[in-house]
């Protein structure tokens, strides 16, 4: 929960501070490739911290002027609904940020053991 | 196992990276569109507003902009540098993408953006030369401190906006076609007067008309497509006196004709295909349900009127213009008003350039209809060979020069076209080339056009923007040069007049209406009608002055200017209704704005209808001619007669002209409406109405044709429609649209249900439409009203994009808000800003 939430800030300031989007990528990759202590958490951690806040951002925004840009994208992505485009949001993010979060614990894997508490657990 | 876990975990990544990153054909890239911090969820409803305080770098002093609830930005500076660079900034605040598409677009730079599919519009920008013109155009302003003062503060003004908003402030347009804008430079602001001129200038059937006249006789063209058409009421009143003597016209040389000439003139597209040279980023389909207009130049549709004070209620004269032009989202318009020491200046302009363009001051008001004055001619070039490096002209062989122009391609090599050009200009197409779908163009020909001169329109700008009477307006149009506009003019003192204006080439009667034999020095252009001796007239005996496009000056008028003016309707029903005008008030003139009486639908339809009695057979053939019969000849959107008598006419028209085709015409030019009608009223058993393509001696008159293209109407309508009924309601099948510039779907307004039609005065019809509506009462406090179809914003995320587009739709205009300066209280005021310069 804590990697959760560490990682949806660090997303959040570095998407403030520059113009990139692929922070929701990179911060999980770099999450998985360091702190992850298992595959399956590397790929959550990422998925939840990055669709959570893009879902949140973007539902934000919904609410508070965007919803007619929205409306049009929504047209223009042949989606229909601009509150499908809220949830497709959240979810193009969590899906990436998921996968750089697995590969980033799989690269990991290669240079290191697998972490001794995650061994401890095994028994 | 881990380096297999490795390798297909980092692929899917990579994968789902790449997917994001890229755009796919015409597909977004989708990570940095949704992504909520810079994507377009950025670009909500409040996004493009400006703050209460901003610093703008080259501010000399403190600028203020006063925001009202239409969102019209009203400028107050202390000089005329400040407050040409707050325009340019407010322009890009409310326009950026409009502004820089539409230059790359002029620029011929669209494959930039677009990759591949932009080439060929690239390379028609690039051979029509109007990059070459406006650098040619720049040079000249330069020149001139005060013109090149305001144009550089303009392009400083963009800049400063440009920088102010970054990547994640970027409107949604170049997120989603993913590219940036590039610094705005005064070329830019030069292009965007170039698209006007393509737009309102080029217009010409010179290749059409030739191959006519090759197949048919010049007879019949000088016939069909005469000087001085039957039913049309010139532009100045017949009888006005010359205050001029006029020079000698130059006698004309020999034409070009088929044999003896070496260049290959055939081969031309259609006139049909040539019809919508309105710049946009795809070939603009023709106009469906009126093919008739299809066939008719485009700008046409605009009115300008100015009646005395002897004829209104107040004693007041009152000045309207409404001007047609191809419906785009964001608007080509917005509204704004321009103060400073010298001036105060209200009304409407193109983003992408400074001044307004038509408006009103506190003394006098003017606005414009297009001239559409033909001075465009095509000059066939006989080559010595196929290095084209030679050229024949009088007896002997000159040197081409060629202009290299480079077209980048987004996703692909570099074009490099090399441009060829005579003395007289550019060799548009060859012919090894397959047609361009924006203008038919003939083969081998050069390029002669009034467009490519340097000409001076922001110093005429400037001036009309500051004019006190009819001197500083007069003086002005001096530097008005292209595209030739009818520019009515009135003031407070109650002067009225009406200029036909521009720089017309001086030419022998019908010169340059077919393809000109290069090589001839008797068929160039000899210099330029004086500027005092273009159409003109001032407080005529009859109390108002008016335009619709057509015919400017009749028989008596010593200049040839063309032949392709617009047809009789619109100029006819003014001043119809003007001329029995008396105590004239300002809602008069905006119901008349959205007059929808069809003239021309008064003069044939009931003879039509006499002959379609034995006609209408089936259920819904009978239903039609009823709509007919009780038809007022009104072109509303809830009447079901409009939708019928438009598609009569067109197969009219179809049925009629389309068999004279022959010999090497690829395409039977369409003449215009007042031919038409008048053999309809006139000459039933003319020979036009012959069916070609019966044999056996038959011999079709009216009578037969009108029930043919009646009944093939129908069938039409029915396949189209649907079975008669609510589809068919004019507001409907017309399917007034107005389409996002770039045509992104869900950016544009799909339906837009109005009453007008192109040949009514309220000219609303599929793509084009009125695009900027006024009303000016000039009293001791000018007054006026004005609306348009978009909004001010250019951010489709803002409510006010499209705003105005209702009560445009439904002739409702707004007061318009003139304040005499920034401290002026109005409840109607509802933000401020104030800029200053930065340190």
């Amino acid at each position: 929960m804590t990697a959760v939430l560490i990682s949806l800030a660090a997303i959040l300031l570095l998407e403030l501070l520059t113009p990139f989007w692929w922070w929701a990528m990179a911060v999980p990759f770099v999450y998985g490739a360091t702190a992850a202590r298992k595959g399956g958490s590397a790929f959550l951690t990422g998925f939840s911290a990055a669709g959570l806040l893009w879902l949140g951002a973007a539902l934000y925004f919904y609410l508070t002027g965007s919803g007619l840009i929205a409306a049009r994208m929504a047209v223009l992505l042949k989606m229909g609904d601009a509150r499908l485009l809220v949830v497709v949001t959240g979810f193009a993010a969590a899906l990436a940020a998921g996968l750089a979060g697995y590969a980033g614990y799989a690269v990991k894997r290669l240079f290191k053991a697998p972490a001794k508490t995650e061994r401890k657990e095994r028994p | 196992m881990k380096w297999v876990r490795a390798l297909v975990s980092l692929s899917l990544a990579a994968a789902a990276f790449w997917a994001l990153d890229n755009r796919h054909g015409a597909f977004p890239a989708l990570g940095k569109l949704l992504d909520p911090f810079s994507g377009f969820w950025q670009n909500g409803a409040r996004s493009d507003d400006l703050p209460g305080t901003l610093a703008v770098p080259g501010l000399r002093d403190e600028v203020r902009v006063v925001w009202d609830d239409r969102r019209v930005p009203h400028i107050f500076a202390a000089n005329d540098h400040d407050l040409y660079l707050a325009q340019g900034y407010v322009a890009a605040a409310l326009r950026l993408w409009q502004m820089d598409f539409q230059s790359l677009y002029t620029a011929g730079r669209i494959a930039e953006i677009i990759g591949p599919p932009g080439v060929r519009q690239d390379i028609f920008s690039r051979r029509f030369g109007l990059p070459w013109a406006a650098e040619r155009m720049l040079a000249v302003f330069r020149d001139d401190a005060a013109t090149r003062e305001i144009v550089e503060a303009f392009t400083a003004g963009v800049n400063a906006r440009v920088r102010d908003i970054g990547s994640k402030g970027l409107p949604v347009e170049f997120k989603i076609l993913d590219y940036r804008p590039e610094p705005w430079t005064d070329l830019k602001c030069v292009l965007l007067l170039k698209a006007m001129a393509l737009t309102l200038a080029s217009y010409n059937q010179d290749a059409a008309l030739t191959a006519m006249r090759d197949a048919l006789g010049q007879e019949t063209v000088e016939a069909l497509f005469p000087y001085v058409p039957p039913l049309v009421d010139p532009v100045i009143p017949p009888g006005t006196p010359l205050d001029f003597t006029p020079l000698e016209v130059p006698a004309a040389g020999p034409a070009r004709s088929e044999d003896g000439s070496s260049a290959r003139l055939a081969g031309s597209p259609a006139p049909g295909a040539g019809a919508d040279p309105e710049p946009g980023p795809e070939a603009v389909p023709a106009d469906e349900s009126s093919p008739i207009s299809a066939r008719t130049r485009p700008g046409v549709g605009s009115n300008n009127w100015a009646v005395s004070g002897r004829l209104t209620a107040n004693g007041f004269p009152i000045l309207c213009n409404d001007m047609h032009l191809e419906l785009s989202l964001p608007a080509v318009w917005y509204e704004l008003q321009l103060a400073a020491p010298g001036v105060n200046v209200r009304g409407v302009a193109f983003p992408a350039a400074p001044f307004v363009i038509a408006g009103y001051n506190e003394d006098v008001a003017w606005g414009f209809t297009n001239g559409t004055d033909d001075v465009l001619d095509w000059y066939g070039i006989t080559f010595k060979d196929g290095s084209r490096a030679e050229y024949l002209y009088g007896g002997e062989w000159r040197k081409t020069s060629v202009r290299e122009e480079r077209i980048k391609v987004r996703g692909g090599e570099t074009v490099v076209d090399r441009v060829v050009h005579t003395h007289y200009g550019p060799i548009v197409r060859w012919p090894e080339e397959p047609p361009f779908p924006n203008m038919n163009v003939p083969a081998s020909a050069a390029l002669r056009w009034a467009g490519h001169d340097p000409t001076r329109e922001f110093h005429a700008l400037y001036a009309l923007n500051r004019a006190r009477g009819y001197e500083d307006y007069l003086a002005a149009l001096k530097d008005w040069d292209c595209p030739a506009q009818n520019i009515v003019f009135a003031d407070r003192t109650g002067t009225i007049a009406l200029w036909h204006n521009g720089k017309f080439p001086l030419r022998a009667k019908g010169q340059g209406r077919f393809v000109l034999d290069g090589a001839d020095p008797a068929n160039e252009w000899r210099g330029w009608v004086p500027h005092g001796h273009v159409p003109h007239v001032k407080d005529p005996e009859r109390g108002f002055v008016s335009s619709a496009n057509q015919l400017a000056a009749d028989a008596d008028y010593p200049y040839y200017l063309g032949a392709d003016f617009a047809s009789f309707e619109r100029g006819a029903r003014i001043n119809e209704i003007l001329g029995r005008a008396r105590g004239v008030r300002p809602e008069d003139m905006v119901r008349m704005q959205a007059d929808v009486v069809d003239v021309r639908a008064r003069a044939v339809a009931a003879r039509l209808v006499e002959f379609l009695e034995g006609a209408a057979t089936t259920g819904t053939e009978k239903k039609c001619l009823e709509e007919l019969r009780g038809w007022d000849f009104e072109a509303r959107a809830s009447f079901v007669a409009p939708t019928v008598f438009r598609e009569l006419w067109n197969e009219l028209n179809r049925l009629t002209w389309d068999d004279e085709k022959t010999g090497g015409m690829e395409v039977m030019p369409m003449p215009g409406s007042q031919i038409t009608v008048d053999l309809v009223l006139n000459d039933p058993g003319s020979p036009f109405f012959d069916d070609k393509a019966t044999g056996g001696g038959a011999v079709e008159s009216l009578a037969d044709i009108a029930a043919q293209a009646f009944r093939s109407a129908v069938a039409k309508l029915e396949s189209r429609l649907g079975p008669f009924g609510e589809s068919w309601r004019w507001g409907k099948a017309k399917a007034t649209r107005v389409r996002h510039l770039a045509r992104i779907p869900g950016f544009g307004r799909d339906k837009v249900e109005a009453d007008g039609a192109g040949q009514v005065i309220n000219a609303i019809d599929a793509i084009w439409a009125p695009s900027w509506r006024m009303v000016v009462e000039l009293g001791p406090e000018v007054k006026a009203w004005g609306n348009y179809p978009g909004g001010q914003s250019g951010n489709p995320g803002s409510k006010s994009y499209e705003d105005r587009v209702d009560d445009w739709a439904a002739g409702r205009p707004y007061e318009l808000l003139f304040l005499k300066s920034a401290d002026e209280a109005s409840p109607r005021i509802v933000r401020r800003t104030v800029m200053r310069g930065a340190r």
